[in-house]
């Protein structure tokens, strides 16, 4: 069409020119001219195009019907374009000086702008100008084309605010700044709307307004938040049925007569109301955009593709932005588990030996995050005692890509140590490189714990042994103030068999010989118990029950025998090792004996005969029984045996069985009482043997 | 202090029952020991018996149970208490039992003389 119009204003130029020749010719053929130029009006008014002539000065001297149709105003008013709104307001100071210029030149002249159409309506227009010269080079008029290049111009417009949006959104603006720069951008270039975007949150499931730039807050609030359902408006109905809701007018639409949207519409002077879905790549719906207008509208082609392009930004910049979210909140929340769990994580690629670390390591080895981390920086910090294990595992870790675990120490500037747990699983990538990913967990509060619990529990040991024994401190007085009462008693007794007349000297030497008895008995008393009480570890070694028991016999016999009791031991030859304390054990079995033994003081009728036996107990266990056929005890009292302080014997404390039964649990053994068929009762203890040594 | 008065003792630990008799019998009484409370009922010196030293805690009858029995019986005789443990708690509550009086081991040759004679006097 150009061209056309070009070759149309060539010859139309050349036709002037004729014409002009004809009237500087003389009068004579005016008649001719008129009609010439009648014809020429009828050619430009025929051209399918808007076409003007001006005064060498600039001046409208003439246009096309098209012009007039175009403008929708009169030559007369038209000539006064350089002072009205014919070209828009914003371009006609670059459009006079242009023109003044090219006036003044003599230069044809090019220009892009808007003029006005008779509806208002601004539309862009490549301008060109050309002057007719007479046949001495004067200018003599001007001739204009007016070409409509509005829908160029609007592409390029549109491109350029669809390429602005994007690079906001490649460059990570914040989701509302985008959405407010993709509203106005449509409500530029499709003039007279408002525009917004409408988020859905789906737990709601619930509008949020993503941004509404041109609306008034007593529009955008009571939206803000309105459940996702059809019957709140076209938004609501776009949302769930995913397709596009147009309202051309709200107010007459029998549609929408309930909806929650209408009267706030039609109260901020609203008629219509667009409503489009904004997928996500997935299918979702993410929102929608809403475009309102305040006479009844409905979509022209070009508007609906318009639509179609920023519902796409916007649903890329939406997905980006929760994308980004929820990559920030996976990120704090790993930085959080760790630091919760003190754990940092590494990832080592060792030809390069490039260390990344995560925050909680730089944390945990208190180094500067801003340090690239390298093996000589690491070193500085492992416990010195612990640098040996450390080249020891970089050595192995250069050497093959294996999983590999290992525990070290750290020594920090202010001295204190902490204890790191390291795991590593090592892999190789396609070109054969070693690289570890990694964690290391700050242990060093799980050791002090350990410590200390390990400790605790060696002081409850303690105390819970004290506590069976102690809470017999009564019975400790009980058992020192016998004899000592014995002491008192012979002592005065001695003086006054002394005082006598005459002295009765044997009698003063008998109670003198039971004085000295009870005071050893008492010493035998606080010995015993002081063996009890003392905070002893237990002294663990590799032991022969049999042996044990042997010499704990040696010792007995000859108490056994004064008592006439007859011993029979039958000891295993195959008997395994056990792990023990030695002098502990052969307490108890020391305290097993006796109580046997007394337990036939008073047996007269049959023979006062005490077994004793080792054999291997299943469970990789060792036993020791000892039998008696004293008096038994009532079965029914068997859970009392061992509590401290339950006696059967007139002479007894109570306290041997109890403290054999803490001997033995602390041996992880078990110690029990039955009564035999026959006369008296059947004492055993089981203890685990020793682990063998696989040598 | 008279001859015919009778201590009677009972104390399941022999070395009281060694020590205690020549000892009273130094201050002049006759004295009497038993191993257990059952063996002092068995005896026939229960009738006689002007003064009871008990031990209070022994296997099987304690000596506080014997007290109940001699009481059941119609026997007033006057009981003094004696006890190697430490509670102190024991003897005002003995004293409330009745008991003439209640010692702790080791007691002196003065307490216990004090608590004999107010026995006797009682008895």
């Amino acid at each position: 069409m150009e061209t056309s119009l070009a070759s149309v204003v060539d010859e139309l130029s050349q036709l002037r020119d004729q014409l002009d020749n004809e009237v500087a010719k003389g009068k004579r053929v005016e008649a001719a001219l008129l009609e010439s130029e009648r014809e020429s009006r009828l050619i430009v008014d025929r051209i399918p195009g808007l076409v003007a002539t001006l005064t060498p000065a600039g001046e409208v001297e003439g246009v096309n019907n098209q012009v007039l149709e175009y403008c929708g105003r009169t030559l007369e008013e038209l000539k006064q374009w350089g002072t009205s709104d014919t070209v828009h307001p914003e371009d006609l100071p670059r459009v006079i000086e242009v023109i003044t210029q090219s006036m003044a030149s003599g230069d044809p002249h090019e220009i892009e702008e808007r003029i006005r159409r008779f509806d208002g309506a601004y539309r862009w227009f490549q301008v060109r100008g050309l002057p007719l010269r007479d046949a001495t080079g004067r200018i003599v008029r001007w001739y204009v084309l007016l070409t409509d290049i509005d829908a160029r111009k609007r592409a390029e417009a549109q491109l350029a605010g669809e390429k602005r949006l994007l690079e906001m959104v490649a460059s990570s603006c914040p989701l509302t700044d985008v959405l407010t720069a993709l509203c106005t951008f449509v409500e530029v270039i499709s003039a007279d709307c408002h525009c917004g975007v409408y988020l859905i949150d789906w737990s709601g499931p619930r509008f949020r307004n993503g941004a509404v730039p041109s609306l008034p807050a007593t529009f955008n609030d009571p939206i803000d938040g309105l459940p996702v359902r059809r019957e709140i408006g076209p938004c609501g109905q776009a949302a769930l049925l995913k397709q596009q809701v147009i309202v051309t007018d709200l107010e007459t639409d029998p549609l929408w007569q309930e909806s929650a949207i209408r009267p706030l519409a039609l109260a901020h002077g609203i008629r219509s109301h667009w409503s489009t879905p904004i997928y996500a790549r997935d299918g979702r719906v993410l929102g929608t955009f809403a475009i309102f207008h305040r006479e009844p509208a409905s979509p022209t082609q070009i508007q609906q593709d318009l639509i179609a392009q920023v519902t796409h930004i916007a649903s890329i910049a939406i997905e980006r932005a929760s994308s980004e979210a929820a990559l920030k909140r996976s990120e704090a929340f790993l930085g959080e588990a760790q630091h919760l769990s003190r754990v940092g994580s590494f990832a080592w690629r060792v030809a390069k030996n490039d260390i990344t670390w995560s925050e909680q390591l730089y944390r945990i080895f208190e180094f500067d995050p801003q340090v690239p981390v390298t093996l000589d920086l690491i070193g500085t910090r492992v416990h010195p005692e612990d640098l040996t294990l450390l080249h020891d595992m970089i050595a192995r870790a250069r050497s093959a890509a294996s999983d590999f675990e290992y525990e070290h120490r750290l020594l920090m500037p202010d001295g204190s140590v902490k204890h790191l747990h390291l795991i590593a699983h090592g892999t190789k990538n396609e070109s054969g490189e070693v690289e570890y990913i990694g964690a290391t967990q700050d242990v060093t509060q799980r050791r002090l714990a350990e410590e200390a619990l390990d400790k605790a529990r060696s002081e409850l040991a303690h105390v819970t042994r004290v506590m069976s024994l102690g809470a017999l401190t009564a019975s400790i007085a009980h058992e020192v103030n016998q004899p000592l009462s014995g002491i008192i008693t012979n002592a005065s007794t001695c003086l006054r068999m002394l005082d006598a007349d005459p002295p009765n000297v044997d009698g003063a030497r008998e109670t003198a010989k039971r004085t000295i008895r009870d005071g050893n008995r008492a010493a035998d008393v606080v010995t015993r118990l002081r063996a009890l009480f003392s905070k002893k570890e237990l002294t663990l070694e590799s032991l022969d029950l049999n042996q044990a028991a042997r010499e704990v016999i040696a010792l007995s016999s000859s108490e056994l025998q004064r008592n006439r009791v007859v011993l029979q031991a039958e000891l295993a030859d195959d008997l395994p090792p056990v792990k023990g304390d030695r002098v502990q054990l052969q307490q108890v079995i020391l305290n097993l004996l006796r109580n046997a033994s007394d337990a036939m003081v008073a047996v007269d009728d049959r023979p006062r005969q005490l077994m004793i036996r080792t054999e291997r107990d299943p469970g990789e266990r060792v036993r020791l029984t000892v039998k008696d056929a004293g008096e038994g005890f009532d079965f029914r009292t068997v859970d009392k045996l061992f509590e401290a302080f339950y006696t059967t014997k007139p002479s007894g404390m109570g306290i041997g069985l109890s403290v054999s039964r803490s001997i033995i649990e602390s041996h992880h053994g078990r110690i029990w009482a039955e009564p035999n068929d026959g006369p008296g009762a059947t004492f055993a203890f089981a203890i685990p043997c020793a682990v063998m040594r696989t040598v | 202090m008279a001859v015919a008065s009778l201590v009677a003792i009972v104390d399941d630990d022999e070395s009281v029952r060694e020590s205690l008799p020549d000892l009273l019998r130094e201050f002049g009484c006759e004295v009497q020991a038993f191993e257990s409370a059952e063996a002092f009922l068995a005896s026939n010196c229960v009738e006689q018996t002007r003064a009871l030293l008990l031990d209070i805690a022994m296997p099987r009858m304690s000596g506080p149970e014997l007290q109940q029995e001699l009481t059941r019986r119609g026997h007033k005789t006057p009981i003094v208490f004696i006890t190697a443990n430490g509670d102190e708690t024991i003897r005002p509550r003995m004293l409330a039992e009745g008991a003439v009086e209640c010692l702790h081991k080791p007691f002196s040759e003065a307490a216990l003389l004090r608590a004999l004679n107010a026995a006797l006097t009682v008895g």
